[in-house]
């Protein structure tokens, strides 16, 4: 995040060039073209950072959602919609940017990131579209976009080619953006979604999963980054300038706003899990455009056709969709005003169009005649791009576990849960699953046992990460990176308990106890519980016997209650008495309901 | 150094030898307009520094003065490419070749003046006003060829050694042809592009300029090396397929391919002449001529001029103004004239043949033009190499043997025609030419260009009786141009030192 910001650090290319600006002296001068980009629709602003939506948070609000929606179905409107939808299918086709994890550009050897946040300091010749400079092609880059190709089952092409796509802008220092029009490296993929990842039942029809073709995925140069100090000056940072991205542009196989979403996440969790990808949609890492269109259902629409696909309305796109809701909603809003134009028997254009966030209908940016002509071209200089199938294969049989696959494996390894298994594996970026798995491994080594069950380890260890842990986190307002309790120590915590050496309460309190510790300052678990005298000492039959009849004595109302009028739950009243007044680890509540059943029960 | 016989027919003979220079041809020069600026700081320390961190053979180019054509970077004095939209633009890194010719000892004397960008034939369009031939007609200066019509001018007056042009459809050879000197303009990727300015890039070479054949070859194997700045430049793979692949052993004889599509009805009777003349002498000398045929030559010229603005249109847009160079006074878009950004730095920086050819190059690739234009051009370039393979004894290096396309009678080592169809024209005929008109100048050196072949422009002299009926201020000699196959930039200039040798 501070990263970001920085990035956003009013700049001047001084820093960077300061051979070309020094000699004349010259101040140079700020890009005064804020109503050219008003005219046009354009906004350079910077879009405001939203948080990352944990995938369980999401989910929430989605059901959340959809609840009261169906609350709402008695209302006018959503049943107009409703109604509406049976006619008018929607298609949609989405185009996903993605930053690529480089170490350098795509054609110079400046550094892909930094950390000194300090504008224009990343730039070479190249980068800055000085005169005689020419592209020389990093081959580290086309590793993370194999790697995204091939979770993506696409075809890698033997030889693929760089064109130009010219159009000006100051973001873009060569008046063409070098990308992969008519010959991607990666063509033919596909992406196989399931109902847990979001994709409404009725899209489903009944299938288990459903699959959305990719047509092709290019490298390509990202822009430099600019920002907008009003009324009227632009800074602009080179530094991201020719940064490789890939973009994925997906056949027009979705048919609801809910699916689109799902692709765009799906697609996000591959590109992370392979490391193709390091920073996420909520970061700038990844935009989308989407291509929207509807048709009466089966009519061909408007006759129009997409890579095969035929049969299709009118479509319009809509541009640079930065968060997951941003797809769905814009979908949604986009649908809407398609039927209502089709409805009111107009036609719908080809136009691009926008989505502010909030918002509830996209907004015209320009219609065709206001299209840009790129005016592709192979770049003469860049000699084509040949890919051996080689190394395809070695990437193939090295790349890291696709999240389906990972959740697949936890669920079966460690008992979880559908939900709980892609919980755990969406929490910050899979640090949570490794913390899991490296305290699962904790646990049955202390255990020293090969015979316990590993089902039962992993629900216990699971459990205690996703729920415990992690109400201690909320409670304590820390986040997972500053959080310092290592594996092996929730692993010897687990173990007492697992052990009966130590009570539940016991074990919650100790891991709180962990927490807000400075590692430095912290004793081992097992000198805390000695410390503590945390260690179960279990009371004998007889003990616990006397200790229900003493607490019995002193309440006698409370025993009227549950004898004479039947107040079972009031049993528990004095399982937690015992807990309380007992000494720190002599009491289990089990052992007390049990006793306490007897005695009160007659 | 030269020749007597080399310096008698050179040029620059009438006015002054290299020998000879003087603070009087300085001036004189300098009215030609051939130099646009000198280097800011002695180029001779930067050499010694550079010396010392590189081992390659110093010193064959030792205390030699050597001019670059304005579109070669260089770190110590402003780069413009003539052009106002890079006004007092200071490159922050060297060109490769510059590097090269200060390891080898050279100093650079100057940078030379050129057609804006390269665009043009005639050195006119230039934003420091036009270069002039040292040769006029009825008191008019003559073209003195483009667009490194600077640099032919600074080795014709000997304001220089030898200089650096850019060739990218003859503006090498035709300035060489137009002003006496010697144009080479090696295969291309032999010499590294990497601060050179881009016009075409896919047809961009650098090209020397000398007064002699072996002049020219002493700064081309300086610069011929592999360099990994320049994504195009031939690896050492490459290179040594290249290699000595000469005539089989024990022929002398040069195979001479005279090609019949270059006796165009333009070709002037005096170009003709000296064109038989050059032929004649060779065939006296025991070569062999053979009449070939280059049929696509007719359409090369249009796809040349189809190819070149495109890429033009497309390496020509960075300059936005934003990062370094010229810009406008004013804010740089009028959302009240619906102006596009950067209209108005472009529209003020770009001279008229510059804008001419971007807005050309843009229409010829824009979605509804590139499948009649581009793609049509890209086709007839295929054709035109296609020819020269099918024409020279030696195979294309670049292709795969099992793929040639040549005939299986022998084929040529070497083809001579003429660099121009006419004699230089004066600036004053120029500039009653349309554009059209003065892209026709570039008909016989386009050809080599689209095929990236090796190509040298040598002065043929005129006969006496020629010279008896024309001004003694015209031209003394045409160009006469030798192609030969790609990588076999050796036997072209052994076959133009060889003509040289046997002219009066």
């Amino acid at each position: 995040m501070s990263n970001v910001t920085l990035r956003l650090a009013p700049a001047t290319l001084t820093r960077g060039l300061s051979r070309i600006t020094s000699p004349t002296g010259r101040i140079p001068r700020p890009c005064i073209v804020s109503k050219w980009l008003q005219s046009r629709n354009l906004t350079v602003v910077a879009a405001p950072i939203q948080e990352a939506i944990p995938l369980r948070k999401h989910l929430k609000d989605e059901a959340k959602r959809k609840r009261a929606e169906a609350k709402s179905n008695g209302g006018t409107k959503p049943h107009a919609k409703d109604s509406r939808l049976k006619k008018w299918e929607l298609t949609v086709g989405i185009e996903i940017h993605a930053e690529l994890n480089t170490a350098c550009k795509l054609f110079s050897s400046a550094s892909a990131e930094g950390t000194d946040g300090v504008a224009n300091t990343r730039v070479a010749s190249f980068d800055a579209a000085l005169p005689g400079a020419q592209p020389h092609f990093q081959v580290a880059t086309l590793l993370p976009a194999l790697r995204a190709a091939i979770a993506l089952d696409c075809k890698v092409q033997g030889k693929s080619g760089w064109d130009r796509k010219h159009y000006f802008h100051w973001d873009q220092p060569n008046g063409y953006q070098i990308t992969q029009y008519y010959e991607p490296f990666a063509k033919d993929g596909v992406l196989r979604l399931h109902a847990s990842d979001g994709v409404p039942l009725a899209d489903l029809n009944g299938a288990e999963s459903i699959e959305i073709g990719i047509k092709q995925i290019q490298m390509e140069q990202d822009t430099a980054k600019t920002t907008h100090h009003r009324p009227s000056t632009y800074h602009i940072d080179y530094s991201r300038a020719g940064h490789p991205l890939i973009e994925i542009i997906t056949l027009p196989h979705v048919h609801s706003p809910q699916t689109a979403a799902a692709v765009v996440r799906k697609i996000q969790m591959v590109l992370r899990s392979v490391d193709a990808c390091v920073t996420g949609m909520e970061l700038g890492g990844l935009r989308a455009d989407v291509n929207v269109s509807v048709r009466e259902r089966g009519t061909e629409g408007t006759g129009s056709s997409y890579s095969g696909v035929s049969g299709l309305g009118q479509r319009t796109e809509i541009k640079n969709l930065s968060s997951f809701k941003a797809v769905e909603d814009a979908i949604v809003a986009e649908r809407g005003r398609q039927i209502d134009v089709l409805e009111a028997g107009g036609v719908i254009e080809g136009e691009t169009r926008g989505w502010t966030l909030g918002a509830t209908e996209t907004t015209r940016l320009r219609g065709k005649e206001g299209e840009v002509d790129y005016r592709y071209m192979p770049d003469a200089d860049l000699p084509p791009l040949v890919i051996g199938q080689d190394l395809v294969e070695h990437l193939r049989s090295t790349l890291p576990e696709l999240p389906s696959e990972t959740v697949e494996r936890v669920r079966n390894l460690y008992g979880l849960s559908l939900k709980d298994a892609k919980t755990v594996f969406d929490l910050d970026d899979g640090d949570r699953l490794e913390f899991m798995e490296e305290t699962i491994e904790s646990v049955q080594r202390k255990l020293g046992r090969t015979d316990i069950d590993q089902l039962e380890i992993g629900k216990l260890v699971s459990n205690w990460i996703i729920h415990e842990l992690g109400g201690l986190l909320t409670t304590t307002e820390l986040n997972w990176e500053s959080m310092n309790v290592t594996p092996g120590e929730l692993a010897d915590v687990l173990v007492n308990l697992h052990n009966k050496h130590i009570t539940a309460r016991v074990a919650k309190q100790l891991l709180s106890t962990l927490i807000e510790t400075p590692a430095s300052a912290r004793s081992s678990v097992e000198q805390l519980i000695d410390d503590g005298k945390l260690r179960l000492r279990p009371l004998s039959e007889e003990q616990y016997q006397a200790f229900a009849a003493q607490i019995m004595d002193d309440n006698p109302e409370m025993v009227v209650a549950v004898r004479e009028k039947g107040q079972k739950g009031k049993i528990m009243w004095f399982v937690g008495q015992m807990v309380r007044r007992g000494e720190e680890g002599t009491v289990e509540p089990e052992k007390a309901r049990e006793v306490f059943d007897k005695l009160l029960v007659v | 150094m030269l020749s007597a016989r080399v310096c008698r027919r050179n040029a620059g003979r009438r006015l002054v030898g290299y020998a000879n220079y003087s603070v009087a041809v300085e001036r004189r020069s300098n009215t030609l307009n051939a130099i646009v600026n000198l280097p800011n700081t002695t180029s001779g320390t930067s050499a010694k520094e550079e010396l010392n961190g590189q081992a390659t053979s110093p010193g064959a180019l030792a205390g030699k003065s050597i001019a670059l054509k304005d579109n070669i970077v260089t770190k110590d004095s402003p780069t413009t490419a003539a052009s106002k939209v890079l006004s007092g633009y200071e490159s922050p890194f060297d060109a490769t070749v510059v590097k090269l010719l200060r390891q080898h000892g050279a100093s650079i004397s100057s940078k030379t003046n050129l057609d804006e960008f390269g665009m043009g034939s005639h050195s006119q369009s230039s934003n420091t006003g036009p270069v002039f031939s040292p040769f006029s007609r009825n008191g008019t200066p003559l073209s003195p060829g483009g667009s490194s019509g600077g640099s032919a001018v600074a080795v014709a007056t000997g304001q220089c050694w030898a200089a650096l042009g850019t060739d990218t459809g003859g503006s090498v050879r035709l300035p060489a042809a137009y002003t006496g000197v010697v144009g080479f303009k090696p295969s291309y990727g032999l010499l590294s592009r990497w601060g050179v300015i881009q016009y075409a890039n896919s047809l961009d070479t650098v090209g020397v300029l000398a007064q002699s054949v072996k002049d020219a070859r002493q700064v081309f194997r300086s610069l011929n090396v592999f360099d990994a700045q320049d994504p195009t430049s031939l690896p050492a793979s490459v290179r040594q397929r290249l290699g000595p692949r000469r005539r089989e052993p024990g022929r002398k004889r040069l195979r001479i391919g005279v090609p019949v599509e270059y006796n165009i009805d333009e070709l002037s009777s005096t170009v003709r002449a000296a064109y038989v003349r050059t032929l004649d002498a060779l065939q006296v000398a025991g070569h062999t001529l053979h009449p070939i045929s280059l049929p696509s030559t007719r359409r090369a010229l249009s796809a040349y001029y189809v190819l070149a603005p495109a890429e033009a249109s497309s390496n020509l847009a960075k300059y936005d103004g934003i990062r370094y160079g010229y810009r406008t006074a004013g804010p740089d878009a009028s959302p009240k004239r619906n102006s596009p950004l950067y209209a108005q730095t472009r529209g003020e920086g770009f001279g008229d043949e510059v804008k001419r050819r971007i807005l050309l190059g843009a229409y010829t690739l824009s979605s509804e033009a590139i499948d009649n234009y581009f793609i049509q051009a890209q086709k007839v370039r295929r054709l035109v190499q296609q020819d020269f393979d099918r024409v020279f004894a030696q195979s294309n290096p670049l292709l795969d043997a099992s793929l040639s396309t040549r005939s299986g009678d022998g084929g040529v080592d070497i083809i001579i025609t003429p660099t121009a169809p006419t004699l230089p024209p004066t600036v004053d005929e120029v500039k009653r030419q349309s554009p059209v008109e003065s892209y026709m100048n570039d008909v016989f050196t386009v050809p080599a260009s689209l095929a990236g072949l090796p190509a040298v422009s040598l002065p043929a002299p005129l006969s006496e009786q020629e010279r008896s009926s024309m001004e003694e201020s015209d031209v003394t000699s045409v160009g006469m141009q030798f192609i030969g196959q790609f990588g076999d930039d050796e036997t072209v200039l052994e076959a133009a030192e060889l003509v040289e040798q046997l002219q009066p």
